[in-house]
């Protein structure tokens, strides 16, 4: 039996920031990670082309993000490792296994959460708040943005808390179907600014500076898009104190009779065999839901509903970022002057929200924000199939080519509220191939966030409209949003509080019933703000291993 | 009419078979080949000899009445590409093939109509696009299936419909009388014949799929005018001097000029 003093379980957002942060504390640590190794150094598809692919690189069940995405292993399905969702429910679960887990291939849109986004239930009686202020976190947001790269710059908008001079690298300038969103926008009172992204415009370390071509979703083996595999994961593994175990599938959290924890057993995939490890600490950084169905799975006599779950609130609160799109042609954007649009490969320009001081007035049906992220510009061909296109021969061609950079898409992200019809438990039935019991999805959408999509479609149109562009009729918000979990920032499923009664974790992530178990994932949320999770995960268990580090130091674990 | 797609509609000799069974990545050997042999008249522009029935047909060609074949389909069994693919080496041949010469002569006859050399742009199966129609209707995933669907049946229809009005398989027909033909079902609008809607959406999707693979093609891919996928120093320089007026513009007559970007 192998013994560790920090084991960590998984190599991603969460799991990456902590190993970092605790063996710079000079702790050793032992991470063990479901997936396969991946070297992004050597395994990224760097500048290749879609016709080179299969299929002219389409997504396929095999590869849902087309052929070159970063996934390895992974996707909606996960071979050998089924989930379930309920009767009359739909949700989809995005996992990675491999080494970084889904930080090889996310969107890298780093934006902060406000003073808003933690007091929300102060502010209108629903949902969670966090168990800290803003002021609380944000030297935290300050150091991992430096320690990341997120390149930005500080809007004074009331949505995007500033970064201390400094800290934002310059982003790259906007392009010409963003500057006309932008404009439109702003005719009707809506700000369009630079998104901060997680994709260096600087140097940084041994991370070189984004050359702008080649999708970041492929992964970036050049370092400047940010992933856990070519940064947190080298820096901590040069300290000499950091053992990375990977295809270790965590079955349990193991506690002995006092109902101490005192390690997890795991599948060696390769072998097929249980391990066992003993550790004084146990973080979990598995994802939201992997980490939730350990707990759930680590039943005891003396945890009958599951380690950490005295609350009851394991696996509840399941909450993903809302989604729908709505794009046109724009007529006005036919057929201009081609230059090479690529930038950063992902949105210069964005929305964030504007409706704060509204939503205190009183004025609008639903309670919380969301942004937009920009789509349209002259992108690699690839297999969009148009079957719109009328005719055939020169014209054909002249068709395509008037469109081609013409289209604009707007993409709603927003924050949805808790509720008693989002949770996960365990199918009572299915296990995977491990034999180990598999995650049983509930979802349902309230009409806090059908409102919001719906006025989200309505804003969109109204831009678009003002940029020219004829937009059909709208979906109604029951057909336009996306499915739970479709957008992949599923959070809040042992979620942190001010009370052992209300919440699985502590403000640092240390679980309410076993004091040397935490959580270091986004299943620590207590709400989930509309501006994409991985950040705050970050920030969260940069924070949190620093605490904790200071209570081992203290001796007081 | 039952057509099972092993037994395909007899090809008439006059094109010759599309045969390319080359990889995509084999394309810029393939468009050597082509410019350097007669191989493939039909392709390259020397249209056969009109007959005179073809030329008095496609002038006047017979309505045809509504005809839809219904093809029994094997469903496609090969295992996909798998969860963890070589990225950097692509598979060359991820699963078996399965449209029969006559089917893949075709395709080309309709990409080149679709997209014809252009100058000193290539035709559509000058980049080898029926080799990517090919692989895409061969493969095992449920959307290729399902487009497999609508294509197969779309080919038989075009070679019935030679049939009906020329007595000859589509291979076969005049330039003109392909383009008769082609009139027909390459335009979707509230004009079209009821008879034709069907064909037409299922055209529509080979259209877009040919379209698709033709862009995406190194030679495509010029044509269309990206200029990205390729490393900047330094700073991402924007919009071009060019681009900028043309916006300037395009703000000014929607009314936007006081509202342009100013920097944030």
């Amino acid at each position: 039996m192998t013994t560790a003093e920090i084991l960590v379980v998984g190599s991603g957002a969460g799991g990456a920031m902590a190993a970092y942060q605790l063996t710079k504390a000079g702790h050793q640590v032992l991470l063990l990670e479901a997936g396969r190794d991946y070297d992004p150094k050597t395994e990224t598809p760097m500048f290749k082309r879609n016709a080179e692919a299969p299929l002219l690189g389409a997504g396929t069940p095999d590869k849902d993000f087309g052929y070159y995405d970063a996934t390895v292993d992974g996707g909606w399905q996960v071979p050998d490792e089924p989930y379930t969702s309920a009767e009359g429910s739909e949700f989809m679960w995005w996992r990675a296994r491999m080494l970084g887990g889904r930080t090889n291939h996310w969107g890298r849109y780093a934006l902060r959460f406000s003073e808003h986004d933690f007091k929300g239930k102060s502010r209108d009686g629903l949902g969670a708040d966090w168990p800290f202020t803003y002021a609380e976190l944000a030297p935290w947001y300050d150091q991992t943005e430096a320690l990341v790269g997120v390149c930005g710059t500080n809007t004074g908008l009331d949505d995007m808390p500033p970064s201390p001079p400094g800290v934002l690298q310059p982003p790259p300038v906007p392009r010409v179907p963003e500057l006309l969103v932008a404009a439109a926008a702003k005719k009707l009172g809506i700000a369009a600014v630079p998104m901060h992204r997680a994709v260096l415009t600087r140097p940084l370390d041994n991370r070189a500076a984004c050359f702008y071509a080649t999708p970041c979703g492929h992964g970036c083996s050049i370092g400047a898009a940010f992933q856990t595999t070519t940064s947190l994961l080298p820096m901590a593994k040069a300290s000499g104190k950091l053992t990375i175990v990977t295809n270790a599938m965590v079955k349990s959290v193991d506690t002995d009779a006092q109902g101490k924890v005192t390690g997890v057993s795991y599948i060696d995939k390769k072998t097929g065999a249980l391990q066992q490890v003993t550790a004084r600490v146990v973080i979990l950084a598995a994802s939201a839901c992997e980490s939730a169905r350990i707990l759930l799975n680590s039943k005891t006599e003396r945890y009958p509903n599951g380690l950490a779950n005295s609350s009851g609130q394991v696996g509840k609160n399941l909450m993903d970022s809302t989604g729908a799109n709505l794009g046109a042609l724009v007529p006005a954007l036919q057929g201009r002057p081609i230059y090479n649009e690529d930038g950063h490969t992902a949105n210069h320009l964005f929305i964030p929200w504007w409706g704060h001081q509204a939503q205190q007035r009183k004025e609008l049906d639903f309670p919380r924000g969301y942004h937009f992220e920009l789509g349209g510009r002259f992108s690699e061909p690839g297999a969009n199939i148009d079957t719109s296109l009328q005719g055939y021969g020169i014209a054909l061609k002249q068709q395509v080519k008037q469109k081609y950079g013409a289209y604009v898409q707007f993409a709603l992200r927003g924050e949805m509220l808790p509720n008693e019809h989002c949770y996960m438990d365990i199918d009572p039935e299915v296990k995977d191939k491990w034999g180990i019991p598999v995650a049983r999805f509930h979802w349902r959408w309230s009409e806090h966030e059908l409102k919001q999509v719906a006025h989200g479609l309505q804003t969109a149109k109204a831009i678009l409209t003002t940029m020219g562009a004829t937009v059909d009729e709208l979906p109604t918000p029951e057909q336009a949003i996306l499915k739970g979990g479709q957008i992949i920032h599923e959070v809040g499923t042992t979620r942190m509080g001010a009370s052992a009664t209300d919440s699985v974790c502590n403000q640092w992530g240390q679980t309410w019933d076993c004091p040397n178990l935490f959580v270091m994932d986004g299943g620590v949320f207590a709400s989930n703000p509309h501006k994409n999770c991985t950040l705050t995960i970050m920030t969260l268990a940069m924070r949190n291993s620093s605490w904790l580090s200071e209570q081992l130091q203290k001796g007081a674990l | 009419m039952a057509i099972n797609k092993t037994t395909p509609a007899q090809l008439d000799t006059v094109a010759l078979p599309y045969q390319s069974q080359l990889s995509r990545r084999d394309s810029l050997k393939m468009l050597a080949a082509l410019a350097a042999s007669t191989l493939l008249p039909a392709l390259s522009g020397c249209e056969p000899a009109p007959t005179p029935v073809a030329t008095s047909s496609a002038g006047n060609a017979v309505p045809t009445t509504e005809h839809w074949p219904e093809l029994q389909l094997n469903p496609i069994t090969a295992p996909g590409y798998g969860k963890d693919p070589n990225q950097i080496l692509p598979p060359e041949s991820p699963w078996p093939l399965t449209l029969t010469p006559a089917q893949l002569t075709l395709v080309a006859l309709l990409s080149d109509l679709l997209i014809p050399r252009d100058g000193e742009t290539p035709s559509a199966s000058e980049v080898d696009v029926p080799a990517v129609i090919n692989e895409w209707v061969s493969a095992p995933y449920a959307r290729q299936q399902q487009d497999r669907a609508v294509i197969l049946p779309a080919l038989v229809w075009i070679d019935d419909e030679a049939k009906l009005r020329f007595n000859k398989v589509f291979a076969s027909l005049s330039r003109s009388e392909r383009v008769a033909i082609l009139d027909d079902i390459a335009y979707l609008n509230a004009d079209t014949p009821p008879r034709f809607v069907r064909i037409a959406k299922a055209f529509a999707l080979l259209r877009g799929l040919i379209v698709a693979a033709f862009f995406a093609s190194s030679a495509g891919t010029k044509d269309i005018g990206y200029l990205g996928n390729t490393a900047i120093g330094g700073d991402y320089p924007g919009p071009t001097t060019e681009a900028k007026a043309h916006l300037a513009k395009v703000l000014a007559d929607l009314g936007l000029t006081e509202y342009a970007w100013q920097g944030s």
